[in-house]
């Protein structure tokens, strides 16, 4: 009997293997057509919900077409610059104004006098709070991409992606000097931007931050060129920036500290004035899975706004209780 | 006459198979902590810093030499074998020997160059000139079949890794019986047509693809391989061997040629005292028994017996050569050239329905990027259909006649005084010998 059982045991065993290479050779099953080398993103994307200590509070609707930039100016007003106009709205979300200009603007910033500087592809156009054009810069160069626009009480800085290079200029347009190019003598190993996405910002002492996508960190100039710090790392952890080249924009809260935007994994975090992870102001589940080009803007109040290019919102976030 | 000596069908657990046991336990647990090893890498991008990127390599195809060394290593193997079951009549070296070729042809070479696919690049060599098949290749499906033509099977008792890797797991052999012996039998034909078959279209190579211990010899089975050799050897573990006896397609040429051998191992080195302790000690039921009564085969009865074999053959040839060549589109179906047929076929389809696309598949896109026509895609498939109806008809009558003369072979009167092994079926594993009480 034990015998018996031995050996049906066996020749079950013996018929599945069989049954199962003639499935799967007469099968008329499709070939696999999952990629082995795609990123399994999910776990990745899942968040610490102790992390979070932002909330959404407002969101905004443009009316523009397309949005790309987004700046805060005085009394905590709201403009958002895309294809073929700008917007402007109140602190609670309000519409207060708007203006059309020809372009696709790329980046925003606005001087103390209300200026409104405006970056299309190539060049610069500055109007007023009215939309009045106050002057346009001659093209930086038909290769360059402004992506990132910051003035400063004396000056005014652009990132330009096409040429990876930051320019310092004077408010009518002239051209200082460059930052940031690779010069190994001055330990400075230059800008790695493999996608679109170049920012930079003033801190609260007016100086320059820049981001180094390529590198992963953030790095800080002198105006004459000389890198004098730099924070950041690359990791797929919460307190890293991961993929080819994060963060994509930045911005510089009250106390120094930096609230950062990423693509990919799509996130909004804040860093300490050193560089430390402190919290999470949206996860990537706030987001539409593939958003790239979250811009960022702060108010005097420390709230944040998030410009969501794939939902078309400007989305803005205050700390919790 | 001695007493006869009550032996228990199933093989008792000696000390030699204990050690295979923790061999194994110990293969896996390496296998194991291989895969734990795997971990995330995080790649970060260097594109445009001092970094400079290396010149692609590209590995040198394993050295001609070592091609030859494989072959020399397999003579080397079947001479040693060939002596060690033959001369020294020792299942104790015969073990040994077959842990080296495990060691060598199944761990180094990674299974691969084996005389079992072997047949395949054969196949596809004779039916498609424009295939170059290395001579070691031809070595390794010539050699093993030269040595059992003339010593009977040695190559499976300790050349061959598969042989070698199944008979560490044969720990409860039972012995299944003639009949379902015979009935299993026929799976390897079948296996071994459908081999030729797909090989010679150039369809696929269906014995590597369906090789349950490759992906253990070189550690990186995906759970689905492991598992599958995972049921085949615990089906090994009540049947011994069970891949050599019911699958092997290279097992049905080393059974036809073994038959022939001139000088196969015997049981006893002398004459048979008939004291019966080999009787039950084959795990895999190789041992014919002697068959002392002589049938009363009358002529007539033996001319009916004959006319029915002539007509038996040709008959089931033909039958079952029909049957294959009406399973043409089946056979024809495993083809890539025409699955993507098909394909292109239901794509055309939908576009003139008007109905949404899916994404294409990794096959439609290759077939677009490639520049050819729908109907060059059909043309090629249609040729491939003919062959599968020319194929279909020799596979069919092959299985039909290899039906035929089994059923032959069991009409025929058998008349044997000793234990003798079957010559077929016998891997010349010699344990046998270590029962018999007569040494030489």
């Amino acid at each position: 009997m034990k015998q018996k059982i031995f050996i049906v045991a066996g020749l079950v065993l013996l018929m599945i293997v069989i049954v199962i290479m003639l499935l799967d050779l007469f099968s008329a099953k499709k070939a696999d057509q999952s990629n082995p080398y795609d990123y399994k993103m999910g776990e990745i994307r899942k968040t610490d919900s102790t992390h979070i200590a932002y909330a959404e509070l407002i969101t905004i609707k443009p009316s523009l077409e397309e949005i790309h930039a987004v700046a805060c100016g005085a009394g905590d007003r709201i403009y958002v610059a895309g294809k073929n106009g700008l917007e402007i709205f109140t602190p609670e979300g309000k519409s207060d104004g708007n203006f059309g200009f020809e372009g696709i603007a790329s980046c925003i910033a606005l001087d103390k006098k209300g200026n409104i500087f405006i970056g299309l592809q190539d060049h610069v156009e500055i109007f007023d709070q009215l939309g009045k054009p106050l002057r346009k810069w001659k093209s930086f160069s038909s290769e360059s991409l402004l992506t990132s626009i910051a003035v400063s009480d004396s000056y005014i800085f652009l990132a330009d992606f096409g040429k990876k290079t930051v320019y310092r200029c004077m408010p009518d347009g002239r051209l200082i000097n460059r930052i940031g190019e690779k010069d190994p003598e001055k330990n400075i190993p230059g800008f790695i931007i493999p996608s679109p996405y170049f920012d930079l910002a003033l801190g609260k002492k007016g100086e320059l931050w820049v981001a180094n996508t390529g590198r992963h960190s953030l790095e800080q100039f002198s105006n004459d060129g000389t890198l004098n710090s730099a924070w950041g790392e690359a990791s797929m952890a919460i307190d890293g920036f991961c993929g080819c080249c994060n963060p994509s924009h930045f911005a510089i809260l009250s106390n120094g500290s930096f609230v950062t935007s990423e693509k990919g994994i799509e996130r909004v975090k804040i860093y300490s004035p050193k560089g430390e992870f402190l919290c999470i102001v949206a996860p990537p589940s706030a987001f539409i899975e593939g958003t790239r080009g979250l811009d960022l803007a702060v108010d005097s109040k420390d709230r944040i706004i998030v410009l969501d290019p794939e939902k078309k919102q400007l989305r803005v976030f205050v700390k919790k209780n | 006459m001695p007493k006869p000596v009550c032996v228990s069908p199933g093989l008792t657990v000696t000390p030699l198979r204990k050690t295979a046991g923790t061999f194994m336990l110990t293969a896996s647990a390496t296998l194991l902590s291989t895969m734990a090893m795997a971990i995330q890498r995080f790649p970060k991008p260097e594109f445009e810093s001092a970094y400079t990127q290396p010149q692609t390599q590209i590995p040198l195809p394993r050295g001609e030499f070592l091609a030859y060394l494989d072959v020399f290593v397999l003579f080397a193997s079947l001479c040693l074998i060939t002596w060690l079951v033959l001369k020294k009549r020792s299942r104790f070296w015969v073990f040994f020997m077959s842990l080296f070729s495990l060691a060598y042809f199944g761990f180094y070479r990674e299974g691969c160059i084996c005389s079992i696919g072997a047949i395949q690049n054969v196949s596809l060599a004779l039916f498609d000139h424009s295939f170059v098949i290395p001579l070691s290749v031809i070595a390794f499906f010539l050699l093993p079949l030269v040595f059992t033509l003339f010593y009977g099977r040695t190559f499976c008792a300790g050349v061959c890794p598969f042989g070698a890797f199944q008979d560490l797991f044969a720990f409860k052999p039972q012995a299944l019986g003639s009949r379902l012996n015979t009935v299993l039998g026929i799976i390897p034909y079948l296996y071994l047509g459908l081999a030729v078959l797909f090989a010679a279209t150039g369809t696929d190579f269906i014995i590597c693809r369906y090789d349950p211990f490759v992906g253990i010899f070189r550690f990186n089975a995906s759970f689905g391989m492991f598992l599958f050799a995972g049921i085949l050897l615990l089906s090994g573990v009540f049947i011994a061997r069970p891949y050599c006896r019911f699958l092997c397609p290279y097992g049905v040429l080393l059974n036809w040629t073994s038959r022939f051998s001139r000088k196969h191992l015997s049981i006893t080195p002398k004459e048979c005292i008939q004291c019966r302790l080999c009787e039950h000690s084959c795990p895999y039921d190789a041992i014919d028994v002697p068959v002392t009564t002589k049938s009363p085969e009358t002529r007539p009865a033996m001319v009916k017996k004959m006319m029915m074999l002539t007509i038996l053959v040709p008959f089931l040839v033909l039958i079952f050569g029909y049957t294959g060549s009406r399973l043409q589109e089946t056979f024809a179906g495993v083809d890539s050239r025409v699955k993507l047929a098909k394909e292109v076929l239901a794509l055309s389809k939908m576009q003139d329905a008007g109905n949404k696309m899916q994404d294409d598949s990794y096959e439609i896109k290759a077939f677009k990027a490639s520049g050819k026509t729908e109907s060059q895609v059909y043309s090629e498939a249609s040729a491939v259909l003919k062959k599968f109806y020319v194929g279909g008809w020799l596979f069919g009558g092959f299985i039909g006649l290899a039906i035929a003369l089994m059923t032959g072979g069991r009409m025929l009167p058998v008349y044997r005084t000793d234990y003798v092994t079957n010559k077929g079926r016998c891997f010349s594993c010699a344990r046998c010998t270590d029962y018999c009480p007569v040494k030489s």
